[in-house]
C-alpha cells in the first residue's frame, strides 16, 4: 500500500513497486535547470514599453507565483510526504520540492532584475482578495491534515489525503498554474519577454511532470482504496475542482481589470475551464464546460517540437545528463 | 458590450465589426471557401479585443488571430500575410484606400522619393541617389512579388532587416528592400542601374538570398556587409586586449566570429615578465563572452562568437565545460560557443586506442601551424620529449576517452561542435599566405588568419527549391543564378566598410566569397526523394558539382574582367586546381582513402578546360561555403541550408518571435489526397512526425520524415558528397534521438572518415516535453487508469452528456500493449548485429568498424517501403517488424519509461 503510516521498511528503496515514481525522479533530475541560464536585459528593454495593463498583468502574475510555489511545498511537506510509504516516491518528491524551491527562487531572480517595488509585489498576495481566497482554498485542505488529526490508516483519513492533493496538485499546480503560464507565454507570443518566456517553458516543463506525479499517485491511492470510489466522494471531488476555477474567475477580473491586446478576463476564464475539463477526465470525471480552447497559438508555444537559433535564444530543450545515466538494464 | 477603438490621434469611436470584416476578406481574395476563413478569423480577433484597444493593436489582433489558425490551414498564414504587408504599405505609403491598382501605382511613384528622403535623413548612402536611374529602378519594381512571402518570411524581413526611419518606424516596403540591397551591392558597375535590376530580379524572387549582415547594411552609409570574421589571439597581453576590442567593433559591424584561443599558454606557464604563472585561456575568453553580450546590434542580429581550440591543449579539458549551465559562472561562457579543431593524428589514436597527449603551447608553439603528416610527426616528437621529462608539462589521457568527454559535452550542451583541422587545411586551395587555425561561427568558412589579417567572409545564399521546373531541376536558371550571385557578391568587397584595418586587409587580398545553399529538403521533398536515400546522395552530387563549376568559372570570368585577387599567385588555384582535386592529398597525407564515392554525375562538365583557365586567374579565393541561413531560409520560405526538415509542424523560437512552421509540401500532398482535415490534429499532437499515422500512404511517411527519424549517417552522406565539391565548408547540424554514447562516437568517426570538414550543432530529441495545450490530453487514459470513471459506470452519469468521454477513458488500452510509437522504419543503426536490412550500400567502401554493437551503414535502400499491411510484434526489448517479408528487429526505448516520458505528457 502506498499510503500509511511510517515503519521502518519505508526505507528500503527495492524491491520497488512504484517503478513509475522512480523513473520520473530520473526524468526530473535531467530537467534540471538554474535561473542564472536566462539573460533578462531584452526583457528589461520590452518592459520599458510596455503599456500599464501589460505590467500589471505581470506583476501580478509575479505576485501569486512566487509565493504559490512556496505553499505547493509546504503542502507536499505536511499533507503529502509523511504519509507515503513509498522510498521511490519520497526520492521523487525531495526532487520535486527542490524544483518549487528553484522556480521560487526563478521568480525571485526576475522580480530582482526588473524595477519592481519588491514590497508591493510581495504583498499583493496578502491584500488582494481574489489571491487571499486562493491560498486559503488550498490551505483550508491542508490544515485539515495539519491541524486536525489525522488517521491515515481511515477512509476518512485517506480521502483527506486525496482532498489535499487535488487542491494541491490538480487545481493549483494543474489549473491555476496552467492559466499563468499560458498569459505569461503570450507575451512571448507579441514578442516581448521572450526570456521570461523561456523561463516559463522550463517552469512548465517541471510542472508537466509534478502534474503526471500527482495523477499517477491519485490513480494508485484510488486503486488500493476501492472504497474510496463511492459517488459521494466522486462529487465531492468534482464539486472541489469546480470551486477552483470560480474562485480563478475573481482572480482573473483582477489580472486583467481592462485587458490588453490579445487577453481579456472572459479569455482567460475560458482557457481555466478548457484546462479543468482537461483535468476532471484525467480523474476520471465527467467534463464541466465543454469550451474550446480560445488559445489557438499555444500550439505554437508548446505543443510542438522547438527549434531554437541558439545563437539568438537560450535553448530550453537540452536536459542535464547525457551519456552520464546508466539505463536502466532490467529488461536486456 | 459596446467596444470602443482609440485612434491614432487620441480621439476614439465605435468598433466597426463590418470594418474588420471587410479587411480580411480582401486579404482572403482568391481561396477556396473564403467566407469560413474570414468568419474564423473575426470571431478569433473578437474574443481578443477589449475596450479602448488602439488601431494599431487593432491591426495587430487580426493579425494574431489569423496566425493561430496556420495550423489548421495554411491558407491562414496567406492570410496573415497579407494583413501584415498592408500595416507596412500604409505605414510607407500611405492611405491607398485598399485599392489595389492604386497600391502599385503608389508603390511605383514612392520609390524615388523613398530613395531622396532617406539621402536627405542620413539613412541611406548618397551613391543611392547619384549613380542610379530611379525612375528606371521604380519601373523594375513588382510589387506582386510580395505574394511569395510566408507570414514568419515576411515578419522575419522586417523586424530583422527593413531599414527604419529616425522614428524606428517602418520606412520601407519588401520590395523597396531588396531594391535597396541589388542597388547597394553595384555601385561600381559600370551600369549600375542595370546591374542592381539583375540582382533585383534574383532576390525579389528569393532564388538567392544576400546574407544578413549585407541585407541589414547594403545602401546605408558605412555599410558592414560581411557575415564572417575569424580572428587568431596571440599569446601576449598586448594582443589579448586588442582583440577584445576587434571583437567588440566587428560585432557591432553586425558580423559573427570564429576566434581561435589554442595559442594562448596553459593554465601554470610560467610568464617571464614578472616571474608568476598564467591563469589560462578560460579568464580571457570569459572577458570576451561579456563583451559580445553587450553589443545587440539594435535587436536586429546578436553578438555572437565561436571559441576554437585544438584538442592538445593542456586546458582543454577546461574548454569542454565552458558551456556547462552549472559551476563558477566565471568558468563558464553563457554567450559565446565552442568548437573543437581535431587533427586526423587524434582520430587515428582514437582508431588505434593509442593516448592522447596535450602540451602547453607555450612549449610547442609550432604545433599550431602544422598539418597532416608535419603535425604528426612534430605531434610524436613531442609525446617523446614529455615522455623523456624535456617538458616542463603535459597530460596524457587515452584518446578515446577524451573523445567520450567531447561527445558527452556535446550531447549534454550542444557544445563543442567538431570541426576537423586537417580536411580543411588540406583541401584548402587558399592556404598559401598562411594556416587555417578555426573555422567560423556556423563552422562553413574555411580561411587563413594571422596577426596581420583577420578572415572576412561574404555570404549569400542560392534557393534551390525556387530553381524547380516541373518536378525537374531547371539547371539554366541556376547558373544564371549562380553567376549573378557571384558577381553580386565580388561587388560587395570593393563597397564594404570594415572598421579593424586587419579585416580590411584581409578582405581586400583575399576577396573571400562563400555562394551558399538552401531550400535542399524542400527542393528533394517536390521531387519525391526521401533524405535519406542514395537517389538523394546523387542529387547532392549533381547539386553541388554544377553549382561548384559554374561559380568556379565566373570567378575565372571577373579575374579576366577586373584582374585576380592579389594572393592568387602560389595558391592552389594558380596551379590549376579546383576543389575536387585536392581529395587526392588529403587521402595522401592521412594514409587512407576517403570513405565516399568520389565520382561525377556531371559528367558533361569540362573540367579539364575550367583547370586551364582557373590557371590563369582567379577573382575570388573562396567561392563555396554553405552557412545554416537559419534567417534567410526563412524569409525565402523555406528549408534552411542543407537540413532536413526538423519536423513536420515545429515552432522556430528567434530573436523575432515565435512562429509555428508547418510543412506546406506536406499539406499539399494531404490536401490532394484529402486526408489533411483528418489527420491535421493528430500532426500536432505527434509533434509533426507523421511515421505512425496509418491514413498516410507509407511512400508520403517516407519522404517526410523529422529530422530525428532520418538516420544520422544520412546528414554525414550528404555533407560528404557536397563536400566534395564545395571549397570551403558546410554548417552541417546534426540530429539525434538515441543517446547511446557508442552510436554517437561512431557517428562522427564516419563523418570523419568520410572526410566531412565540420559538424555544427548538435540537436538532442528532448525525452520530455511540456503538456500540450491545444490537442486532447488524457494522462490517466494513456497509463490505463480509470480513476473515479469505475463510479460512475456503475450509477449512470450524475450530470450532463459528456459521459462518453469518461468512458472512453476506461476503453483505453494500456499502454504496453500499444504499439502505436511514433518510430521510423528505417532505424538499424541500432543493435542489429544480427539481421540486416539487405541495402544497396551506395559507397565504395565501408568504413571500419570501431564501435562496438554499432551499424555504421546507411540504413535502406529508397525502394523498400513497408506496405501498410506489413506486421508488427513485440518480442522482450524489440518490436519485430515485417517488412516485404523479411524481419527487422527495431530498437524500443530501452527504458521502458522512456517510451511513457515522451508521450504520457501530451
Amino acid at each position: 500500500m502506498i499510503l500509511g503510516k511510517a515503519s521502518p521498511e519505508d526505507m528500503n528503496l527495492h524491491p520497488m513497486r512504484y517503478q513509475w515514481a522512480y523513473d520520473l525522479y530520473n526524468q526530473a533530475v535531467r530537467n534540471t535547470w538554474f535561473p542564472h541560464e536566462i539573460a533578462l536585459k531584452e526583457d528589461l528593454e520590452d518592459w520599458s514599453k510596455m503599456t500599464e495593463d501589460e505590467r500589471h498583468a505581470v506583476k501580478f502574475t509575479m505576485a501569486f507565483f512566487n509565493p504559490a510555489e512556496l505553499i505547493v511545498n509546504r503542502s507536499i511537506a505536511l499533507g503529502v510526504y509523511p504519509y507515503l510509504k513509498s522510498p521511490e516516491c519520497h526520492l521523487y518528491l525531495a526532487k520535486q520540492m527542490w524544483e518549487e524551491a528553484n522556480h521560487c527562487v526563478g521568480f525571485e531572480y526576475v522580480l530582482e532584475t526588473f524595477p519592481f517595488d519588491r514590497e508591493k509585489i510581495f504583498n499583493v498576495h496578502l491584500e488582494t482578495p481574489s489571491m487571499i481566497e486562493k491560498e486559503k482554498f488550498v490551505m483550508k485542505y491542508l490544515k485539515r491534515m495539519t491541524e486536525d488529526k489525522l488517521d491515515i490508516e481511515t477512509a476518512e483519513g485517506k480521502k483527506d489525503f486525496i482532498r489535499n492533493l487535488v487542491a494541491t496538485n490538480i487545481v493549483m499546480e494543474g489549473i491555476w498554474f496552467y492559466s499563468g503560464f499560458m498569459v505569461a507565454l503570450s507575451f512571448r507570443q507579441r514578442n516581448q519577454l521572450r526570456n521570461f518566456g523561456s523561463m516559463i517553458d522550463w517552469v512548465l516543463r517541471d510542472e508537466s511532470l509534478h502534474l503526471k506525479f500527482g495523477i499517477n499517485l491519485i490513480q494508485t491511492v484510488l486503486e488500493e482504496n476501492i472504497e474510496l470510489l463511492t459517488e459521494d466522494f466522486a462529487n465531492e471531488i468534482r464539486q472541489l475542482v469546480i470551486d477552483g476555477v470560480n474562485i480563478e474567475t475573481a482572480y482573473n477580473k483582477d489580472l486583467f481589470p481592462n485587458g490588453i491586446l490579445g487577453l481579456n478576463a472572459d479569455y482567460v476564464n475560458q482557457y481555466v475551464q478548457y484546462v479543468a475539463d482537461r483535468r476532471l477526465q484525467e480523474l476520471g470525471l465527467p467534463k464541466q464546460y465543454n469550451v474550446t480552447n480560445p488559445a489557438k497559438w499555444m500550439s505554437t508555444a508548446t505543443d510542438v517540437l522547438e527549434l531554437v537559433n541558439f545563437f539568438e535564444q537560450q535553448n530550453t530543450k537540452y536536459e542535464v545528463d547525457s551519456g552520464h545515466t546508466k539505463k536502466p538494464t532490467s529488461n536486456n | 458590450m459596446e467596444l470602443t477603438i482609440t485612434k491614432r490621434d487620441g480621439t476614439k469611436e465605435l468598433f466597426n465589426a463590418d470594418r474588420i470584416n471587410r479587411s480580411i476578406e480582401r486579404a482572403a481574395f482568391g481561396m477556396i471557401d473564403p467566407i469560413a476563413k474570414v468568419t474564423q478569423v473575426a470571431t478569433d480577433t473578437k474574443v481578443t479585443l477589449y475596450d479602448g484597444i488602439t488601431t494599431e493593436e487593432l491591426d495587430l489582433a487580426t493579425i494574431n488571430a489569423a496566425v493561430q489558425n496556420i495550423k489548421e490551414n495554411p491558407d491562414y498564414d496567406k492570410i496573415a500575410t497579407r494583413l501584415l504587408l498592408k500595416t507596412v504599405y500604409k505605414h510607407v505609403l500611405g492611405d491607398y484606400g485598399e485599392d489595389q491598382s492604386q497600391l502599385k501605382k503608389l508603390h511605383r511613384e514612392n520609390f524615388s522619393a523613398y530613395v531622396k528622403k532617406g539621402v536627405q535623413d542620413g539613412i541611406l548612402d548618397s551613391r543611392m541617389e547619384k549613380n542610379f536611374d530611379l525612375e528606371k529602378l521604380a519601373s523594375a519594381l513588382d510589387i506582386e512579388r510580395d505574394e511569395l512571402f510566408i507570414y514568419a518570411g515576411l515578419s522575419s524581413l522586417l523586424d530583422r532587416y527593413s531599414v527604419k526611419n529616425k522614428y524606428q518606424k517602418a520606412f520601407e516596403t519588401p520590395q523597396y528592400l531588396f531594391m535597396r540591397v541589388a542597388m547597394g551591392n553595384s555601385y561600381h558597375e559600370k551600369d549600375p542601374t542595370e546591374w542592381a535590376i539583375k540582382f533585383y530580379e534574383k532576390m525579389s524572387g528569393h532564388e538567392y538570398i544576400a546574407g544578413g549582415s549585407t541585407n541589414i547594411n547594403a545602401g546605408v552609409p558605412n555599410p558592414a556587409l560581411s557575415n564572417c570574421f575569424l580572428l587568431e589571439i596571440h599569446d601576449d597581453m598586448t594582443h589579448i586586449s586588442k582583440s577584445v576590442a576587434d571583437v567588440m567593433l566587428l560585432s557591432k559591424a553586425s558580423g559573427g566570429l570564429g576566434a581561435s584561443i589554442t595559442k594562448l599558454r596553459a593554465t601554470g606557464s610560467p610568464l617571464s615578465s614578472n616571474n608568476t604563472t598564467s591563469s589560462g585561456p578560460t579568464p580571457f575568453a570569459k572577458i570576451i563572452d561579456t563583451a559580445i553580450r553587450a553589443i545587440q546590434r539594435g535587436g536586429k542580429k546578436k553578438g555572437a562568437l565561436c571559441f576554437y581550440m585544438e584538442n592538445w591543449h593542456i586546458d582543454f579539458p577546461e574548454f569542454i565545460e565552458w558551456k556547462h549551465n552549472a559551476g563558477d559562472d566565471y568558468l563558464r561562457m553563457r554567450t559565446a560557443d565552442t568548437a573543437v579543431f581535431i587533427s586526423d593524428e587524434f582520430m587515428k589514436r582514437v582508431e588505434q586506442r593509442a593516448d592522447w597527449y596535450m602540451f602547453d603551447p607555450k612549449e610547442t608553439p609550432d604545433l599550431n601551424e602544422l598539418y597532416g603528416k608535419a603535425f604528426s610527426a612534430r605531434y610524436q616528437e613531442y609525446v617523446q620529449m614529455a615522455e623523456a621529462g624535456k617538458l616542463r608539462m603535459f597530460k596524457k589521457v587515452p584518446a578515446t576517452e577524451q573523445y567520450r568527454a567531447i561527445l558527452v559535452a556535446l550531447q549534454t550542451t550542444s557544445h563543442p561542435w567538431l570541426t576537423f583541422k586537417d580536411p580543411i587545411n588540406l583541401r584548402a586551395l587558399n592556404n598559401n599566405t598562411g594556416t587555417i587555425h578555426m573555422s567560423n561561427l556556423c563552422t562553413e568558412i574555411c580561411l587563413p588568419q594571422d596577426k596581420d589579417n583577420i578572415a572576412v567572409c561574404n555570404l549569400a545564399s542560392l534557393n534551390l527549391a525556387a530553381h524547380l521546373k516541373k518536378k525537374q531541376v531547371d539547371w539554366q536558371k541556376l547558373e544564371e543564378s549562380v553567376r549573378l550571385a557571384i558577381r553580386q557578391l565580388d561587388n560587395l568587397i570593393d563597397i564594404n566598410v570594415l572598421p579593424v584595418p586587419e579585416a580590411r586587409k584581409s578582405d581586400s587580398e583575399n576577396r573571400a566569397i562563400g555562394l551558399g545553399v538552401m531550400g535542399f529538403s524542400d527542393a528533394i521533398e517536390q521531387l519525391g526523394m526521401p533524405y535519406d536515400s542514395p537517389h538523394t546522395y546523387d542529387f547532392t552530387d549533381k547539386i553541388f558539382e554544377f553549382i561548384s563549376y559554374m561559380a568556379i568559372d565566373e570567378s575565372a570570368n571577373l579575374a579576366a574582367e577586373r584582374g585576380s585577387y592579389k594572393n592568387f599567385t602560389g595558391s592552389e588555384w594558380s596551379k590549376g586546381k579546383v576543389p575536387i582535386d585536392t581529395i587526392e592529398k588529403l587521402e595522401q597525407e592521412r594514409g587512407m582513402a576517403l570513405d565516399v564515392d568520389k565520382k561525377s554525375k556531371q559528367n558533361w562538365l569540362d573540367w579539364e578546360t575550367l583547370r586551364g583557365k582557373v590557371k590563369n586567374g582567379m577573382r575570388n579565393a573562396t567561392l563555396m561555403a554553405v552557412a545554416p541561413n537559419a534567417n534567410i531560409g526563412l524569409v525565402a520560405g523555406t528549408t534552411p541550408g542543407i537540413d532536413p526538415r526538423f519536423a513536420q509542424v515545429f515552432s522556430r523560437n528567434k530573436i523575432s518571435g515565435k512562429y509555428l512552421d508547418i510543412n506546406h509540401n506536406l499539406v499539399t500532398e494531404l490536401k490532394n489526397m484529402n486526408l489533411w482535415d483528418m489527420v491535421k490534429d493528430k500532426i500536432i499532437e505527434l509533434q509533426g512526425d507523421i511515421s505512425s499515422i496509418e491514413q498516410i500512404p507509407p511512400h508520403i511517411r517516407e519522404i517526410y520524415k523529422t529530422s530525428f527519424s532520418v538516420s544520422p549517417y544520412a546528414f554525414i552522406e550528404v555533407a560528404a558528397r557536397a563536400q566534395k565539391w564545395v571549397d570551403q565548408a558546410l554548417s552541417r547540424n546534426m540530429y539525434l534521438e538515441d543517446r547511446d554514447m557508442d552510436k554517437t562516437m561512431d557517428i562522427y568517426y564516419t563523418a570523419w572518415r568520410k572526410g566531412v570538414k565540420s559538424t555544427y550543432y548538435l540537436h538532442m530529441k528532448p525525452r520530455h516535453t511540456a503538456e500540450q495545450s491545444t490537442v486532447a490530453v488524457n494522462k490517466s487514459a494513456k497509463l490505463g487508469k480509470t480513476g473515479f470513471a469505475a463510479v460512475f459506470k456503475k450509477t449512470e452519469a450524475i450530470v450532463e452528456a459528456p459521459q462518453e468521454l469518461a468512458t472512453a477513458a476506461v476503453e483505453e488500452p494500456p499502454i504496453e500493449e500499444k504499439n502505436d510509437q511514433p518510430e521510423s522504419f528505417d532505424m538499424p543503426q541500432d543493435k542489429v548485429n544480427d539481421i540486416k536490412p539487405t541495402v544497396t550500400i551506395p559507397v565504395d567502401q565501408t568504413s571500419k568498424q570501431i564501435f562496438s554493437n554499432v551499424q555504421t551503414q546507411i540504413p535502406l535502400n529508397g525502394d523498400q517501403q513497408p506496405a501498410a499491411s506489413d506486421k508488427q510484434k513485440t518480442e522482450g526489448h524489440f518490436h519485430i517488424k515485417v517488412i516485404n517479408g523479411k524481419e527487422y528487429k527495431v530498437h524500443m526505448p530501452s527504458d521502458p519509461q522512456e517510451k511513457f516520458l515522451c508521450d504520457g505528457c501530451q
